[in-house]
């Protein structure tokens, strides 16, 4: 069994934990950023399916990745238009619109799939790499880690940037107030609903990313239904990490990691049924969430709709 | 004994009206209807569904109403839109239907085709065509073992429903077969992962790296991952990485990796299965599919020499005639046991 564990085969593994995880990783990122606003953004795997069919499309018509995953925050925050005027603005259940728009986004994406793309699949060329010197060189994981398409390393960033934006700034004050204390934000002369509209449309766009992230790098074509759940294990995973940008992605990457276990158990001809194998993953999760999710505690409007003046 | 006379008599004439319904329907067959989890263009399952139950429909001069690209979540709906509007046989073309279109068959009286479920089978009400192609899998195995230039082949499959288990069982039997000291790489994406195309694009690059160079890929939208795989990597020898699909023929879409495809041909059975609701004996019976009479068959490409090619067809004939006999093994334990027996290491 030994000669299995090749350099090369524990770097796929790695790679493979890499790319599974990075999308949930924007997902949840995303999700954790609207819960702080006080918005359940049920609606995210349809941002995401959106985001996977228009930065196919715009990263295949143009040629340019880059503008593949701009069409995807652009799909992304397409779809997160109807849950601000509907919830934020409109007051309907944030439940209900997210699920419909999820379904609403998987009929329409494979309608449209089905017009343009049904008789042809076309793929894209694999995504260009950008090296790190010197820590690419690594055995193992210098290929698997720090030879990945720039938006791998831009995402880690996203981490960095939404935690001192949670941490540090007025922002992201006011992105919790909107969250815990919607009525004390306004008194400060803060718009709730505009915070809270900046938060699910930041939320589109990151999920969006994630989609096209899944489309272009993940597997290089858009099927119908491609995002699979991603996006409801991205909400698990927000709501998981407790308001801490840093557990999203510890999450996502272990998450991704499981992936990669079951793959490794089962080529390597482990006999433990594939079904237990296949597990993994949500046990792992799971099992996150009973150890350390038990002091989550969710913003205290969270759900809710914020109505001027009324108590 | 008058009173239970009368009671066996009235116990009969609800019997008979119960059967009526179908009965009325299968003297005048005039639609029936075909539902499909993804869109009828995926070179796959769902398109075989539905071309062959147009043809079938054609030939028999019946009306197919198709609803395709449902998903895999509850049909009911659908199935009831389809019994209301007057179909007289419904074709449940996924195995996540299975429990769906036998309830709503029983409640709007119309017969219900579906897959993996041999032993729902019910006189005038449900038949299962769990489909296998393994026979045609199995010479897909003989021509990998026979291609490998790496000695390692690999199967990726996208869920573990009946019938692929029989394909990839068969399909490692035939490796074996080939070349005894094959290794035979075997791996699902994820639980009914079948429109997953980055895991299957995730899951491939691993067996590539573990040394296969022929893919074997059982999955429906996942395919395409698996094949974008194929496309953009080398093998570990250096060479290039080849496709083995099932069902069907996505040559119009290659980009020169496909080396086969184990092709089914449903027709014969939504043929078969017409005529039994036409002559009432529908649901007597499960349905299958075979080398035999063509709705099996290995798929040439030009990536497979000529010299090959006639071995294949030797090997097709021996298959045929019985002097190689290839059993369906429809769980996955058996698939896991077979791969697991092979050698883990070149």
């Amino acid at each position: 069994m030994g000669a299995l564990f090749t350099d090369a085969f524990l770097t796929s593994l790695v790679l493979g934990a890499l790319t599974a995880g990075l999308p949930l990783l924007l997902a949840g990122l995303g999700e954790q950023i609207s819960e702080k606003a006080g918005v359940l953004n049920i609606g995210i795997e349809g941002m995401m399916l959106m985001g996977a069919y228009l930065g196919f499309v715009v990263a295949y018509t143009t040629g340019s990745v880059w503008l593949g995953f701009l069409g995807g925050a652009v799909g992304g925050m397409a779809v997160a238009l109807p849950m601000v005027v509907l919830c934020i603005r409109l007051g309907l259940n944030q439940i209900v619109i997210g699920i419909a728009l999820t379904l609403g986004t998987e009929g329409l994406t494979a309608l449209l799939h089905h017009f343009q793309f049904a008789q042809s699949y076309p793929r894209l060329p694999a995504v260009p790499t950008l090296p790190i010197p010197g820590l690419s060189e690594l055995p193992v994981i210098g290929p698997a880690l720090f030879d990945r398409p720039a938006i791998v390393y831009l995402a880690i960033l996203a981490v960095f940037v939404t935690a001192y934006v949670f941490r540090s700034t007025q922002l992201g004050l006011a992105l919790q107030a909107a969250g815990d204390k919607p009525a004390a934000l306004d008194a400060a002369g803060v718009d709730v609903v505009n915070v809270r509209s900046f938060a699910v449309f930041t939320t589109g766009a990151l999920a969006g990313v994630g989609g096209a992230f899944m489309a272009e790098v993940g597997a290089g074509i858009f099927v119908p239904f491609m995002t699979n759940g991603a996006g409801f294990i991205g909400i698990v995973l927000a709501m998981q990490a407790r308001g801490n940008p840093f557990w999203v992605l510890a999450g996502a990457l272990l998450f991704g990691a499981c992936l990669s276990a079951t793959t490794a158990l089962q080529v390597a001809g482990v006999s433990i049924p594939t079904d237990v194998i296949q597990m993994l993953p949500f046990a792992a999760v799971l099992l996150v969430l009973v150890l350390f999710g038990r002091r989550a505690s969710l913003p205290a409007a969270l759900g809710t709709h914020y109505v001027r003046g009324a108590r | 004994m008058r009173k239970m006379l009368l009671c066996g008599a009235a116990l009969a004439l609800l019997s008979v009206a119960g059967l009526a319904p179908s009965a009325l329907r299968a003297a005048d067959l005039t639609s029936i209807a075909i539902l499909t989890p993804e869109a009828g263009t995926d070179y796959g399952w769902n398109q075989q569904g539905i071309d062959a139950a147009k043809a079938a429909g054609a030939a028999a001069g019946v009306k197919v109403v198709v609803a395709d690209n449902l998903g895999y979540g509850d049909v009911r709906p659908t199935l009831r839109e389809m019994a209301e509007d007057g179909a007289g046989l419904i074709i449940a073309h996924a195995s996540g239907y299975n429990t769906a279109a036998p309830e709503i068959g029983e409640e709007m009286k119309v017969p219900v085709a579906i897959v993996d479920r041999p032993d729902a089978k019910k006189p005038g009400a449900v038949a299962d065509y769990t489909a296998s192609g393994h026979e045609g899998a199995y010479l897909a195995g003989r021509l990998a073992a026979k291609m490998s230039k790496t000695g390692t082949v690999g199967i990726v499959v996208s869920g573990e429903p009946p019938s692929w288990n029989a394909q990839s069982s068969a399909f490692a039997e035939g490796a074996k077969a080939e070349k005894p000291g094959i290794a035979v790489r075997y791996a699902v994406i994820g639980p009914a992962a079948y429109s997953d195309a980055a895991g299957g694009k995730r899951v491939t690059e691993a067996l590539i790296a573990a040394g296969a160079d022929i893919i074997f890929g059982q999955g429906n939208g996942s395919s395409f991952g698996m094949l974008q795989a194929v496309e953009t990597n080398k093998s570990t020898g250096g060479g290039p990485v080849y496709f083995i699909d099932v069902i069907g023929d996505k040559t119009p879409i290659d980009k020169g990796n496909l080396l086969s495809s184990v092709v089914w041909n449903l027709e014969p059975v939504y043929a078969a299965m017409i005529k039994d609701v036409k002559a009432g004996s529908y649901g007597t019976h499960n349905y299958d599919i075979n080398l035999k009479d063509g709705s099996v068959k290995l798929l040439k490409t030009k990536h497979i020499p000529d010299d090959v090619w006639a071995q294949m067809e030797a090997l097709k004939a021996d298959v045929i005639s019985g002097k190689i006999k290839v059993e369906a093994h429809f769980d996955a334990d058996s698939v896991h046991k077979l791969v697991t027996a092979l050698p883990t290491a070149q």
